[in-house]
């Protein structure tokens, strides 16, 4: 087995695909898999195969290295053997010799493996990895067994840390918890365990809707239930509820071994299985059937749930002090999610996690007019809602229970948002809640109609929302003439994509339309892929007292007993939907991190437009200073005017006794004006060029950069002010400059005497002439101060004006900044936090 | 087919519209331009089209019986109807009086196999009838519907809509929010039809009438005209049919449907540029304005201090050719300072400044066409305002440099020497020579009295000697004096000469800011009036 052979071989996969595919494939696959199959190749396990083989025999066709690195771990035959014979004779294996091959051995290769075995299985794995991470997913499947497979994809780990399995294991828990770690030093026979815990999870950290299926061939093959793994990605396309429900029921079986197996791994760490395993089954397969792990769904061990709390609660504290300050695009949408989210976690979750053997809520939701009120008056054989032919007409959530169970709703932390109250009164407000007792309805399972989905009262949508992201069981209604309505199938988008328990009632049907009817819905449903959702049909009826006659809801009453009989399901169902809300964290919390994410980069960005906008502005400006182009217009004038009327001749006098030089000041006054306007227009017009620059970068950016940059696209009204003072300051410097420190050059000094305001004048002339040093003013400051003390002038008085610019545009642009204070201050380590507190929940889980 | 008689309003606020559509591009939200201009292709082809026929579309959610409700009116099973929703995927139109109305089924887009036609006169009593175009729309609520705009295409293009309502459906948010709010305005071309009124009692048909007529209220439909109708028992279908008839015989449901389009989108418009002060803002720019900013350049380039300079340095030379030379002989007996310094060249070379040099400042004339643009678009929208200062800065890269090369052509050279300075300096060594003279005079009289030079007896005279000295002295006196006035006369030449470059400066710089500030700014101020004016005639 050597790498470079493998690398050899995956360079060209494709080719080797083509040639080996016909014989395997005509012998077992149906041929409409074939090409889908293929063109699936990056993600193969988006949809497991519906044949028995296929899962295996994909990543033996398309991944030669996995095929050898199962084929390796195999103890039968050729596992040592050279790999190239060993591939190709693998894949012309007819199929049915396969499963053998394959599944028989790995479980006692994985308890029992002896160390020495591992060395081969790595090496042929390793080269895959290095070839390129689209490989990784197809391989998989293959994998599985192999425990490191799921980790190959999220865990970047340098290969040689997976040469053990032992390694392996514990390699992804270092990188991921101190919790999980700790647990698995001390769990005694953790390689088993551990490898099944951190496959699922770190498999839901992929967390996208595309998920469902690729757990589905996973999971089973982790768990020792070998046969049935195969049927299970079958059965979750195809033919859902019979055939899978064997399949779990070995599973549960072989939770039961495992727990006995890993009787020493601590109470918690074994529960997290059990919710991982149950979870799994709610998000991917919101129709598996109840019935499996019933004591782990309905009772969490205390220190579990107390784990799960205290995430949970730290989730609630990062969502609560989220702020979405700037309207970004997305941001309404934000701080929707971030109400809905802190609403489910109050609402909901929180309650939930906390007294998980409450009765079951099943939340009535529908478009208006379907009849959601009569059902709820109907099942409860008492007018609970008010029903009537206005649209729309339930506004304030009902919640029917039994009264057994009404004290749990009436005070529970469930909705614990809501005021509660007895019956409607017009002056309840938005956020409450009509509970009403009824005997008719069966114990632990509770109705609660909602306002509609899709009328024009659009804070019905609010609420009607919210009282679904409490359920734990979804009753969808709608009607034969509205089951094609676009936001009725947004709804059930959402319920899929929550997990949520879901059960749908397609309410007005015409007799005689019916058959039709029905069958195009359930054709659309299950083009959805909510085809096998429990569905009950209610005809269009006389509707008496806003009540259907009751054969027509004879079917959800059974329903409903059956639920409240059977509490294993019921509980399994809560579970479910638990698990659903938790596994949707996944997604919804990041998205929240994200937003936050891209408002503090959005901030950043736009700080970073100010910066560099004064920053090019400063740039100009000393450009300016350089090249000469500040001497020009009335300076220059000026300038001329002090040289040639004789003013420059005049400045210069011979040392005498006492004979100070004096002269008219009034055309140096001059001079040092037209020099300072000169300056000043130099500084208004960078400042003015770089608010607009700010400006035009904020508008490029975003409406929201326009916004907030709408009156800021000129320099401040004391620009001007602050600039002529600032330059009059720094004039006032230089001259201090050149009467102190100018004075070196005492073979100068002994001979002539200068005037300081004067000769500041023609030394700052020199300064902005820039270029060689020829002119006059150049000369003549040379002469008279000496090139040493000329140049630590120069250089002082130019870093002096800079930095009184500097701190002239730093006031400047600390209006941009403020404007952007102003519109809140994003929190940075915000995100991290959420990302961390959805980790914590999902290590916690 | 014949020119459609619009009102006189129309055609003015179409074309007011075509303005603004034109100036529009850079100005207005691209949505919102994008709309306006489609409302005006909408409403030429519109108007090009039939006047003879009224467009009535059927239009509704899916499951509320437009296909239903189609045939009723139709009296024949045009429209397939059936339970699957949703049921209508194509626009089925029904045609009563067929001359010229291909062409107006060809710009809605209604496939052929789709329209059907009633021969109107020829049916029972419904020749009031003769001239509907009723299109039976695929529904605009559907998952279907997401993907397929064709509904929303032709609620926008007829002439007439039918809301068809039912008792499940009618507060629908997608028909409210997305449709009749923004129908404030569209009475007179909107109808609604609640339909299925078949599965109510008469108690419940008149509480709904009553609560949509007061959602539609408050949603901006201050007349809604709601009609009960049921396409299965055909109730209520002929009381739609007369309000069809009516809208079809009076022949001005596309007009009133571009009125109210055109109103709402003036309306829109409004909101994002108020026409409000800002008709008053310039068109042009005024005397006083361009003087400030001719002000403004000739700072920018200096021309006051390259007056002063070219007076002073005028004096100052002068003094070489007009000057007493005494007393500059005396001055240059002075040590000089730049001796000292060995710098002697530097007053050489400030000696041979032969021109003074004339150059804009570029930050300055900046600053000047800023202000301009500033002033001039005080109160303006923003957008206008940002229009307008780029106008303004549409050459100012080159104004420096056209500034610069202009006015050197006038500036004055330095070393000009004028003739009567020569005239002066003649008369002052004439004064030079004869104070010598004298001074020998003086010297021959006194020291060699008597021994005179041949034949000039006047040298020898003793006597003449006080006269002399009385002579020399007035000859310094006159010097002295002449070199006083001469300067005078010096400085007054150069500030008249300073006079005349300043004005011919001034001119030079108020020719350039004219071609290359004024006219782009004025230009634009056009743009912006027409805008504006154009807004106000749409809003008539």
């Amino acid at each position: 087995m050597n790498t470079a052979k493998d690398d050899g071989r995956q360079e060209s996969p494709g080719e080797q695909t083509l040639s080996f595919r016909p014989i395997t494939e005509e012998d077992v696959v149906p041929p409409d898999d074939a090409p889908d199959d293929r063109a699936r190749q990056p993600a193969p396990e988006e949809r497991p195969a519906p044949v028995e083989p296929l899962p295996r025999r994909k990543p033996t066709s398309r991944k030669p290295a996995s095929t050898s690195a199962a084929a390796s771990k195999t103890p039968s035959s050729a596992s040592d053997g050279p790999d190239e014979n060993h591939r190709p004779a693998a894949d012309l294996e007819p199929e049915r010799k396969r499963p053998s091959l394959w599944e028989r051995p790995p479980s006692p290769a994985e308890d029992h493996a002896p160390e020495p075995k591992r060395p081969s299985l790595w090496d042929t794995r390793s080269s895959p990895d290095e070839d390129g991470v689209p490989e990784s997913e197809s391989k998989r499947p293959s994998l599985w067994d192999t425990r490191s497979a799921p980790d190959e994809d999220r865990v970047p780990e340098p290969e040689p840390k997976r040469p053990s399995l032992w390694d392996t294991r514990s390699a992804p828990d270092e990188d991921r918890v101190p919790g999980a770690d700790e647990s698995s030093s001390d769990a005694e026979r953790p390689s088993l365990w551990e490898a099944r815990e951190s496959a699922p999870v770190e498999e839901q950290d992929e967390s996208s809707p595309d998920e469902e299926p690729e757990a589905e061939p996973k999971r089973p093959s982790l768990w020792d239930t070998r046969p049935s793994s195969d049927e299970e990605p079958a059965a979750a396309e195809d033919e859902p509820s019979e055939q899978e429900r064997p399949s779990l029921w070995e599973r549960k079986a072989s939770t039961g071994e495992g727990a006995e197996h890993g009787r020493k791994t601590p109470p918690g760490q074994d529960e997290r299985h059990g919710s991982g395993a149950d979870e799994e089954s709610g998000a991917r397969t919101p129709h598996t059937p109840a019935g499996e792990k019933t004591g782990q769904g309905a009772a969490l061990p205390a220190e579990a749930a107390k784990t799960l709390m205290t995430a949970l609660d730290t989730l609630r504290a990062s969502v609560a002090e989220l702020r979405f300050g700037l309207d970004l695009p997305g941001a309404d949408e934000a701080r929707q999610a971030r109400a809905d989210l802190l609403a489910q976690l109050q609402d909901y979750v929180l309650p939930r996690v906390r007294t998980n053997t409450a009765p079951a809520l099943i939340v009535i939701a529908g478009s208006t007019g379907a009849g959601k009120s009569t059902l709820v008056n109907s099942l409860a054989e008492k007018n609970v809602s008010r029903t009537g032919v206005r649209r729309p007409t339930t506004g304030i959530p009902v919640l029917a229970c039994h009264p057994d169970d009404h004290k749990w709703f009436a005070e529970g932390e469930l909705l614990s948002g809501l005021r509660r109250i007895d019956k409607a009164s017009p002056e309840a407000g938005p956020d409450t809640l009509i509970v009403v007792p009824t005997e008719k309805l069966p114990q632990g399972v509770a109705l609660l109609d909602t306002p509609d989905i899709d009328s024009v009262v659009e804070k019905h949508h609010a609420i009607a929302q919210r009282m679904l992201d409490a359920a734990d069981l979804w009753i969808f209604v709608t009607t034969a003439a509205r089951y094609a309505d676009a936001p009725a199938w947004n709804l059930l988008r959402l319920a899929k994509e929550r997990g949520a328990r879901l059960a749908i009632v397609l309410s007005r049907v015409q007799p005689k339309a019916r058959e039709v009817v029905l069958k195009h819905f359930v054709r659309m449903l299950t083009e959805y892929g909510l085809g096998d959702i429990d569905r009950f049909v209610i005809g269009e009826t006389d509707v008496t007292d806003g009540r259907l006659p009751d054969h027509e809801v004879t079917d959800l009453r059974l329903w409903l007993a059956e639920l409240s009989v059977d509490e294993d399901r019921r509980a399994l169902a809560v579970r479910e939907t638990l698990n659903g809300v938790l596994d949707s964290f996944r997604t919804r919390v990041p998205a929240l991190a994200r937003q936050m994410e891209s408002q503090v980069n959005f901030r950043g960005e736009l700080r970073t437009d100010v910066e560099a906008a004064y920053l090019s502005a400063l740039t100009e400006i000393d450009k300016a200073f350089r090249n000469g182009s500040l001497i020009h217009g009335e300076v220059l004038a000026r300038w001329q005017d002090f040289v040639g009327s004789g003013d420059l001749m005049r400045t210069i006098q011979l040392r005498k006794r006492g004979r100070s030089a004096r002269q008219a000041p009034e055309r140096i006054m001059a001079f040092r004006a037209a020099l300072r306007a000169g300056l000043e227009s130099v500084i208004v017009i960078g400042a003015s060029r770089a608010a607009e620059e700010v400006v035009a970068r904020w508008r490029r950016r975003s409406p929201l950069g326009a916004a907030l940059g709408a009156e800021l696209d000129r320099p401040s009204d004391d620009l001007v002010r602050h600039a002529s003072r600032a330059i009059a300051a720094w004039q006032e410097h230089v001259t201090d400059l050149v009467r102190t420190e100018g004075v070196a050059k005492r073979s100068v000094s002994k001979l002539v005497s200068f005037d300081a305001d004067s000769l500041s004048l023609i030394f700052m002339v020199a300064m902005f002439t820039g270029g060689a040093a020829e002119g006059v003013p150049h000369r003549l400051v040379n002469a008279l101060l000496g090139a040493e003390s000329l140049r630590g002038i120069g250089t002082k008085a130019l870093s002096d004006l800079r930095a009184r610019i500097g701190m002239l545009f730093d006031e400047e642009s600390m209006r941009y900044v403020q404007a952007l204070d102003s519109a809140g201050i994003p929190d940075e380590s915000m995100a991290t936090r959420l990302y961390q507190a959805t980790y914590n929940l999902e290590v916690a889980r | 087919m014949s020119t459609v008689t619009t009102k006189p309003g129309l055609a003015q606020r179409l074309a007011a519209l075509t303005k603004i559509v034109e100036l529009g591009p850079g100005r207005l939200e691209p949505k919102l331009l994008a709309e306006a201009s489609t409302l005006l292709n909408r409403a030429g082809e519109r108007l090009k089209l039939s006047s003879e026929h009224t467009v009535v579309a059927l239009a509704g959610g899916t499951g509320s019986g437009k296909s239903s409700l189609f045939n009723a009116l139709s009296g024949l099973e045009l429209s397939p109807t059936g339970v699957r929703r949703p049921t209508t995927a194509r626009t089925h139109a029904c045609v009563w009086g067929l001359e010229g109305a291909a062409p107006l089924l060809d710009w809605l887009q209604v496939q052929w196999r789709h329209r059907f036609a009633r021969a109107s006169a020829l049916d029972k009593g419904e020749s009031q009838l003769h001239g509907l175009i009723l299109l039976d729309l695929p529904d605009h609520d559907s998952i279907r519907a997401l993907t397929d705009t064709e509904a929303d295409r032709l609620i926008g293009q007829a002439d007439l809509v039918v809301w068809v309502l039912d008792p499940q459906k009618y507060a629908d948010a997608s028909t409210h929010r997305r449709y009749v709010t923004e129908l404030a305005g569209h009475e007179a071309v909107t109808v609604f039809a609640l339909n299925q009124a078949d599965l109510l009692s008469t108690e419940e048909l008149a509480e709904l009438v009553i609560d949509l007529n007061d959602l539609l209220r408050r949603e901006g439909v201050e007349h809604p005209s709601v009609v009960p109708t049921s396409a299965v028992t055909g109730r209520g279908v002929d009381s739609l049919k007369s309000v069809l008839a009516g809208a079809v015989s009076r022949r001005r449901s596309a007009i009133q449907k571009l009125e109210a389009d055109l109103h709402r989108l003036e309306q829109r418009l409004a909101e994002t540029m108020p026409v409000g002060e800002v008709l008053s803002a310039p068109s042009s720019v005024d005397e006083a304005r361009r003087l400030g900013l001719t002000d403004a350049l000739c700072d920018a380039v200096g021309v006051p201090a390259v007056g002063e300079a070219m007076e002073n340095v005028y004096a100052e030379r002068s003094m070489r050719w007009v000057g007493w030379p005494y007393s500059r002989w005396v001055a240059k007996l002075r040590p000089d300072p730049l001796r000292s310094l060995h710098l002697e060249d530097v007053s050489d070379e400030i000696h041979g400044i032969t021109t003074s040099s004339v150059s804009a400042q570029t930050a300055e004339t900046v600053n000047a066409v800023q202000a301009l643009a500033d002033g001039l678009s005080a109160g303006m929208h923003p957008v206008w305002r940002t229009s307008v200062h780029h106008a303004a800065r549409s050459r100012s890269a080159q104004l420096p440099k056209a500034l610069t090369e202009d006015l050197a052509e006038v500036a004055p050279r330095l070393d000009r020497v004028p003739g009567w300075w020569w005239l002066l300096k003649v008369w002052q060594y004439v004064l030079v020579a004869a104070f010598v003279l004298g001074l020998a005079w003086l010297a021959v009289g006194v020291f060699f009295p008597g021994r005179a030079p041949l034949g000039i007896q006047l040298l020898g005279d003793t006597a003449a000697l006080p006269w002399v000295g009385l002579m020399m002295a007035s000859v310094l006196g006159l010097g002295a004096l002449s070199g006083i006035a001469s300067r005078n006369f010096v400085e007054l030449g150069a500030s008249r000469e300073r006079e005349r470059l300043e004005r011919e400066m001034r001119r030079r710089v108020a020719a350039i800011a004219e071609t290359m500030v004024v006219e782009p700014v004025e230009r634009e101020l056009g743009r912006h009036h027409a805008f504006y004016t154009a807004m106000n005639n749409l809003a008539r």
